[in-house]
């Protein structure tokens, strides 16, 4: 177990590497961030002066390799256009995003695990064929639609929610079912398909025939055994949700990190795009890391074919 | 205005400002001339990344005789400088900061805690979300009607609309294309007219430079065969329908170049637009060497506060191939752009733009712009439009820098025919229910003045 523990870390900060290196690389070769910094009218000089500012004179692999090492020591270095610290705008936006991602997650889980349960177990009925269509609908609806609808529905009309901005628990509804219908969607599905496959195992005809009462037969044999691809799944959404939000964020004036990375990346500070793109791997390969674990302790096949 | 009154002596050399006595910053502090030649020199020092920079440059010195009298002092006339330091004329005036202020905290400290002097102060700014700011009672100027003021960032213009609509928020910034749907849902429309001039440049036009490309045929060596193919441009392209259907119908077709409706020296003859006559484009290309046309670049550029750039650029290409010009579009970020820009690099490109008001005379517009001797992101050059921003910009009559606009560069321009030029676009504004009377500088290109908004 520790040795595919190690190598899982090694594969891991590997990939943060090669992360680092191509968010580097590619945002210098989106454009200069001086010609947005100043005026069409500002001299050579104030062009040069910025850039030895800013350190954009030295070769790129001197600048790469500053920036490596900076963030090896914890430096992500300073924004180009507030010139405050990149972690302070990262910090600021991570709860918001952080927070939306919660209770989106939660939406998810709460009508996407017990719909998909019920689902299956009344396969064939209209209340199956009800869950299908919120699938359905969910997985192809976009969000920037969906989000614009319900604020139209309850902000506008029925004035129950607040249109957008952040504030208190009312603020977050509305992005959140928004973030959290495809996802609830898709662990419906995902949940349907599992039960199905659960409920026609022997080991459930088995308990069936012993007598236990279904309610136990369905939630402690066959859920928690259909439940397995689900947390998986859910996990990794929900990394995905940090940094894939930009489009609900933007709908409905959230300001997570999501907006943030979209608007740095518009006006080419590089800093804040890399350090903002780096945190979403962390947490993304760190997700990976953990399922992988959490895969390898339930079965022991994945250890010994890592090890 | 802090200047109570100025005077412009030595034919424009030299200008003497008398502060108003007790205004204060939010800190406290009363603002003093020393402020003033603080924040003047922040504006021109090396490195400022200030619009107004090289206007500050041309800066001798700067005396301050008492607290409230300062004299600036140039060695050529700076006949303009007054526009430069006035609020509501120009995009990106000099905002005088607190000199006491910006040492003590410094300028880390001085962004997160902004002071100065205005009606309302700040009380905080939540990145990516909303700045707040709170009413001074008592103010010289005016105290606001309104308690607090909070911007929200909510960058989906749709979001804008049903927060106005649901009363989360007062006033919202909208473009052209919203102006039909603000009215369908009863809200009301405040305008901003003429605030900024849509025009195509037609690059290359710059004989003397290194990437002057002799093949362009507007910039051709021969004048005459140029003219026709920029005549021919303009007459290809159906303005007022641009201006109705991609603008929201808000805004004034005007031929007059880079001045506006209401200017002065904008008379009726130049505010002619130049007609929608594409028989005639195609005989006058025919005439100038191109029966069968020629192939151009369009760049399609948002620049920021303008995001209708490349939807006028779309129309105008289009306008373009009816008359069988082969138009190349190019969806180009802003940042790349403005490396060409710089550099001249756009020879025989066009592009839809609009230009802010950086200087409410056109002339100081095309110092920057049209200026052979100093412009820094020129897009035309000819001796006969050097000739008038010499005469101009030494001239510290008002009254005589009129009538050199409007009766002899006004009518050279309209004849020689810079780029396209489509018109001044109206900004609007959608304003909700509780919000009153909001008096207005014409000309002015953002919202101002809500210390004058009143409540219904």
């Amino acid at each position: 177990m520790a040795r595919y523990l190690a190598g899982r870390l090694a594969q891991t900060l590997l990939s943060m590497l090669v992360v680092i290196s191509i968010v580097f690389f590619l945002t210098r070769l989106s454009g200069n961030p001086i010609h947005l910094l100043l005026d069409v009218n500002a001299s050579e000089r104030d062009q040069e002066i910025l850039t030895r500012h800013l350190g954009l004179d030295r070769p790129l692999p001197v600048q790469y390799l500053i920036y490596v090492r900076n963030i090896c020591l914890g430096d992500f270095g300073t924004s180009i256009l507030t010139r405050r610290p990149v972690t302070e705008h990262i910090w600021e936006r991570l709860p918001a995003t952080a927070e939306l991602g919660f209770v989106a997650m939660a939406l998810s889980v709460l009508i996407g695990v017990p719909f998909g349960m019920y689902s299956a177990v009344r396969r064939g009925t209209a209340f199956d064929s009800g869950a299908r269509i919120f699938a359905v609908l969910g997985q192809s609806m976009p969000a920037f639609w969906l989000g614009l609808m319900l604020i139209l529905l309850f902000g506008v009309i029925l004035g129950i929610f607040p249109a957008g901005g952040r504030g208190g628990i009312e603020h977050i509804i509305l992005p959140a079912f928004t973030l959290g219908y495809f996802t609830s969607a898709a662990i419906l599905r995902l949940t349907r398909s599992a039960m199905l496959e659960v409920l026609g195992s022997d080991y459930i005809k088995f308990a069936r025939l012993k007598g236990l009462h279904e309610q136990v037969v369905l939630w402690k044999h066959g859920l928690k055994n259909a439940l397995l691809p689900v947390v998986t799944f859910a996990v990794m959404l929900f990394v995905q949700f940090l940094g894939g939000a930009v489009v609900t964020e933007t709908v409905f004036a959230w300001p997570g990190l999501g907006r943030l990375i979209l608007e740095s990346i518009t006006t080419r500070d590089y800093p804040i795009v890399q350090a903002g793109v780096l945190v979403l791997s962390a947490l993304y390969l760190t997700g990976n890391l953990c399922v992988d674990l959490l895969y390898s302790y339930l079965n022991p096949r994945i250890r010994r074919a890592g090890a | 205005m802090f200047a109570e009154k100025w005077q412009v002596l030595d034919g424009g050399k030299t200008w003497r400002f008398h502060l108003r006595k007790g205004v204060k910053f939010h800190n406290g502090t009363e603002l003093t001339a020393e402020d003033v030649r603080y924040t003047f020199a922040l504006v021109a020092k090396e490195g400022s990344a200030s619009s107004l920079a090289p206007e500050f440059r041309a800066i001798e010195s700067i005396e301050v005789e008492n607290p409230h009298t300062l004299t600036v002092r140039f060695d050529k006339p700076a006949v303009a400088f007054g526009n430069k330091v006035t609020e509501g004329l120009v995009a990106s005036v000099a905002f005088i900061h607190s000199k006491k202020h910006l040492e003590s905290a410094g300028e880390q400290g001085a962004e997160r805690n902004p002071v100065a002097t205005g009606p309302y102060k700040f009380v905080e700014h939540v990145r990516g979300d909303r700045i707040v700011y709170e009413a001074v009672d008592n103010h010289w100027r005016a105290t606001p009607h309104w308690k607090r003021l909070v911007f929200l960032k909510v960058p989906e213009p749709a979001t804008r609309l049903a927060m106005l609509r649901a009363g989360s928020v007062d006033v919202i910034e909208v473009s052209g294309e919203y102006a039909d749907e603000l009215k369908k849902v009863g809200m009301r429309m405040l305008l901003m007219p003429n605030v900024s001039w849509v025009y195509i440049i037609l690059g290359g036009q710059w004989p003397s430079k290194p990437t002057y490309d002799p093949k362009v045929p507007w910039a051709q060596p021969d004048a005459e065969k140029a003219r026709k193919v920029r005549l021919a441009l303009n007459l290809a392209v159906d303005k007022q329908a641009i201006m109705q259907r991609v603008l929201g119908g808000l805004g004034t077709v005007v031929g007059s170049w880079l001045s506006y409706p209401t200017d002065p020296w904008a008379s009726d003859a130049l505010k002619k637009p130049y007609p929608y006559d594409p028989a005639q484009a195609k005989k006058l290309l025919a005439e100038a060497g191109y029966p069968n046309g020629f192939e151009l670049t369009m760049n399609l550029t948002a620049w920021p506060g303008r995001g209708y750039l490349p939807d006028v650029g779309e129309a105008v290409a289009t306008y373009w191939e009816k008359v069988g010009i082969k138009v190349k579009r190019r969806p180009l970020d802003r940042a790349v752009f403005s490396a060409d820009f710089r550099a001249r690099a756009y020879s025989g490109v066009t592009l839809a733009y609009a230009a802010p008001l950086v200087g409410p005379e056109p002339w100081e517009i095309m110092i920057r712009g049209g200026y052979t001797k100093a412009a820094l992101n020129l897009f035309m050059e000819h001796p006969k439009l050097d000739e008038f921003i010499d005469r101009l910009a030494t001239q510290p009559n008002y009254q005589e820098r009129v009538r050199i606009m409007r009766d002899e560069m006004g009518p050279w321009l309209h004849e020689y025919i810079p780029g396209v030029a489509i018109g001044a676009a109206h900004a609007i504004a959608g304003v909700g229910p509780k919000v009153g009377d909001w008096p207005l500088i014409p000309g002015h290109m953002g919202f101002h003045n809500w210390e004058h908004v009143t409540r219904k």
